[in-house]
């Protein structure tokens, strides 16, 4: 069964089409990426399962119905700008969320999950005390202290260091291992790759990629090489059958051209510089995200 | 409902348990009985240094009068003889020799000496002030000061000059005045309550006096207290929503209750920050007036009333408020809302004096009926003394329900619409039209 069946959802602010007749489904118990450059139209699709956003036409289901407005308790949302109450303690403003979400023995729920993500310590002061990414945490925790099915996280790993990173990421794990249906937007493509089942790319507000990692790889062959040449990049311009390359520092990434032998290539490189190593790999998330977004997006993935 | 309760209660709580809030409920009524205590204090707080007036009198006839009343006041108020304490300033009059040559230059010379200190005020007397009607142009008293419009001494050396004159008129009519010394006693009317019969006594009950504290302060005590509650209860939400909207808090409310169920309350959890201050200053003035004897002076009839309209009021331009918050991305956009805003309020503050001087009249009547300024002068038509028709204050509440209500619905689409929408700043139209079509 879907969680979230979104069928030729089309909406408009003014003259600019956000999202253009966009279908999806969205399994129940998934992990489900969204990825896109700014702007696509990640946040306002993310809106729109939401109910924030109504659709200008076509259809949203979540668990089968249609929504009638935001304030599905079975769905917990955390927008991509954090809103707390700065001047209500932590504990507090967590309890608000959980109440006002049905939550049932909410003081219990909400002592453990800041227990679970160390934040006990700060569960009597205000918010406004907190920095940046403990604010996060218990943003967070707010969306998903009442035990929603739904969990819809826009960019929740924005800001956060590598340690509050894989708190936050184990936490969305063990949901979903739990269950819950986890959608999240991120311009982490290293994350996206790692942590979901599914991958939804959207540019320019319309459905570009969707499916599993492997699947997406798969539409685009094993045209990578991957490279550690001696002389670094330096010696790998103008290869003929490259088409891009992509220079890491230690790596390097040749996108081999259609209808080229990638032995061949291996072989000119070799006859410029030592290799130390060689790999024939299919393209990373990160490297479709380019192709697919162009010059828009290197600024967003380089950043 | 519930999740309309819960908004309600931690926008109550958020907003009485600041310290701001248990200051202001101790602080507005130290206020109010600090500055009545104070002028209680310091009515008595005079200048009591000599006050040298000159007198130009041209027409010969009333300065001895003049410094005889003098020195009669000096003798009796100017020291309390308990105390032996000079109380008031002595009034010293220097009659000036008139200058028929140059009077200007007289003028200007005595001008200088009172911007010098050397005295308090000049005045002259036109020569022909014992017939005024037969030259108006001489016949004058004029009164020169710093001040001279709200100098007290302008008011008292108009009665010696003034009871002088009248003697003068009546000497030469023939009358003799000692043969008639009450012949200008005046005489006047007691303002008195209307007559009516006693309930336990069947009889007709003797009307009570009626005063200026019954007729004035009173009737505007009740809508000094609305406009404070309004301030307290309805004003801020304008401010507290558009900040919700900027620091996001209301995009994740929005995940949990519809845009309705977050505005409505908002909406009432400023009814209950306002009932709850309204409780405490009317219970505690209820109790202050009892303990200081003037329980006659409490309008019980009408505080039932005075909830209601408050409860109203609050729900009514709470909405409004919500509405025009939900409209701004930043602090100045809100500000400019707030001109607008606040002429629901304002109006019926500017109209306060002419509702009470006359209650009944037609446009005190019209006005009352809006429902955006019922509250305060409907409130205030019961409270005077004078009654109104029965009918009038239901009508007015169900006016403001209806409308409330109207705030309520139009405020909720323009909320839906507006509290998700960054930079685009606030117009009239896009108002109207949120309201009309969502």
């Amino acid at each position: 069964m879907n969680a979230v069946e979104i069928r030729n959802v089309t909406k408009r602010f003014a003259r600019v089409t956000a999202v253009d007749d966009l279908s999806l489904d969205v399994p129940q118990g998934s992990v489900y990426g969204f990825i896109g450059p700014n702007g696509s139209g990640k946040t306002t699709t993310l809106r729109m399962i939401m109910n924030i956003y109504y659709p200008d036409s076509g259809s949203i289901r979540v668990f089968g119905k249609e929504l009638h407005g935001a304030c599905t308790d079975r769905i917990g949302y955390m927008p991509e700008e954090r809103g707390l109450y700065k001047r209500m303690k932590v504990r507090d403003v967590l309890c608000f969320y959980a109440e006002l979400k049905n939550g049932k023995d909410v003081r219990k729920e909400v002592d453990r999950w800041l227990e679970r993500l160390d934040l006990t310590d700060w569960a009597n002061r205000k918010v406004e005390t907190l920095s940046k990414g403990m604010a996060q945490k218990v943003q967070f925790i707010a969306t998903v202290v009442a035990r929603p099915e739904l969990v819809i996280l826009d960019e929740p790993f924005t800001g956060l260091d590598p340690v509050n990173t894989d708190a936050l990421r184990e936490a969305v794990l063990e949901l979903g291992s739990g269950g819950t249906t986890v959608i999240f937007s991120t311009h982490d493509m290293n994350v996206a790759e790692k942590m979901c089942d599914f991958i939804f790319m959207i540019f320019k507000g319309r459905k570009v990629l969707d499916g599993t990692l492997a699947a997406i790889q798969d539409q685009y062959g094993s045209d990578t090489i991957r490279i550690r040449a001696e002389d670094g990049s330096a010696a790998l311009q103008g290869l003929a059958g490259v088409e891009k390359i992509s220079d890491f520092g230690q790596v390097q990434e040749l996108r081999v051209a259609p209808d080229r032998d990638p032995q061949e290539i291996l072989s000119a490189v070799m006859s410029r510089t030592r290799v130390r190593s060689f790999e024939l790999a299919r393209p990373s998330l990160h490297d479709i995200f380019v192709r697919i977004a162009g010059p828009e997006a290197r600024e967003v993935s380089d950043a | 409902m519930r999740k309309v309760l819960r908004v309600a209660k931690r926008e109550y709580l958020a907003t009485v348990r600041t310290k701001g809030f248990i200051i202001g409920l101790v602080v507005a009524p130290v206020l109010f009985g600090g500055s009545a205590l104070a002028m209680l204090l310091f009515r008595n707080q005079v200048d009591t240094r000599d006050k040298l007036i000159a007198v130009i009198d041209r027409s010969s006839l009333v300065a001895d009068v003049v410094i005889a009343a003098a020195e009669q006041r000096n003798a009796a108020v100017v020291y309390d003889t308990l105390r032996g304490e000079r109380v008031r300033a002595p009034y010293v009059i220097e009659v000036v020799p008139r200058d028929d040559v140059d009077p200007d230059r007289q003028r200007l010379e005595l001008s200088n000496r009172v911007r010098r200190g050397e005295l308090h005020a000049f005045v002259e007397i036109g020569p022909g002030v014992l017939h005024p009607r037969e030259d108006t142009a001489v016949s004058h008293i004029k009164y020169y000061s710093k001040s001279a419009a709200l100098d007290d001494l302008r008011g008292w050396i108009e009665r010696p000059i003034n009871g002088q004159l009248r003697e003068l008129r009546l000497a030469e009519a023939g009358v003799d005045p000692t043969t008639a010394e009450d012949m200008f006693d005046w005489v006047g009317a007691v303002p008195m309550g209307l007559v009516r019969v006693d309930p336990e006594t069947g009889a007709v009950a003797e009307a009570e006096r009626s005063t200026e504290a019954q007729a004035i302060v009173a009737p505007l005590v009740m809508p000094m207290l609305m406009f404070l509650m309004i301030m307290l209860g309805a004003v801020p939400l304008l401010n507290a929503v558009m900040e919700e909207k900027s620091q996001r808090i209301a995009e994740v409310v929005l995940g949990s209750a519809t845009p309705f169920e977050f505005m409505l309350g908002k909406v009432l959890g400023g009814v209950g920050v306002s009932l709850t201050a309204a409780t405490v200053y009317v219970a505690g003035g209820v109790f202050a007036v009892q303990h200081l004897g003037w329980a006659d002076y409490i309008p019980y009839h009408v505080l039932p009333w005075f909830f209601a309209y408050t409860l109203l009021a609050i729900v009514m331009l709470g909405a409004t408020y919500a509405a025009f918050g939900s409209l701004c991305n930043d602090p100045s956009e809100a500000q400019s809302m707030m001109l607008p805003g606040m002429l629901p309020v304002m109006i019926p503050m500017f109209v306060l004096v002419p509702v009470l001087r006359e209650p009944t009249s037609t446009f005190a009547t019209g006005l009352s009926f809006v429902p955006f300024f019922t509250p305060m002068l409907m409130l205030i038509r019961q409270t005077v003394q004078e009654s109104i028709p029965v009918w009038q204050p239901w009508v007015g509440v169900a006016g403001m329900i209806l409308f409330a209500a109207f705030c309520v619905w139009a405020g909720g689409r323009v909320f839906r619409v507006a509290i998700l929408m960054q930079g685009t700043p606030p117009k009239l139209g896009n108002i109207v039209r949120w309201a009309l079509r969502g």
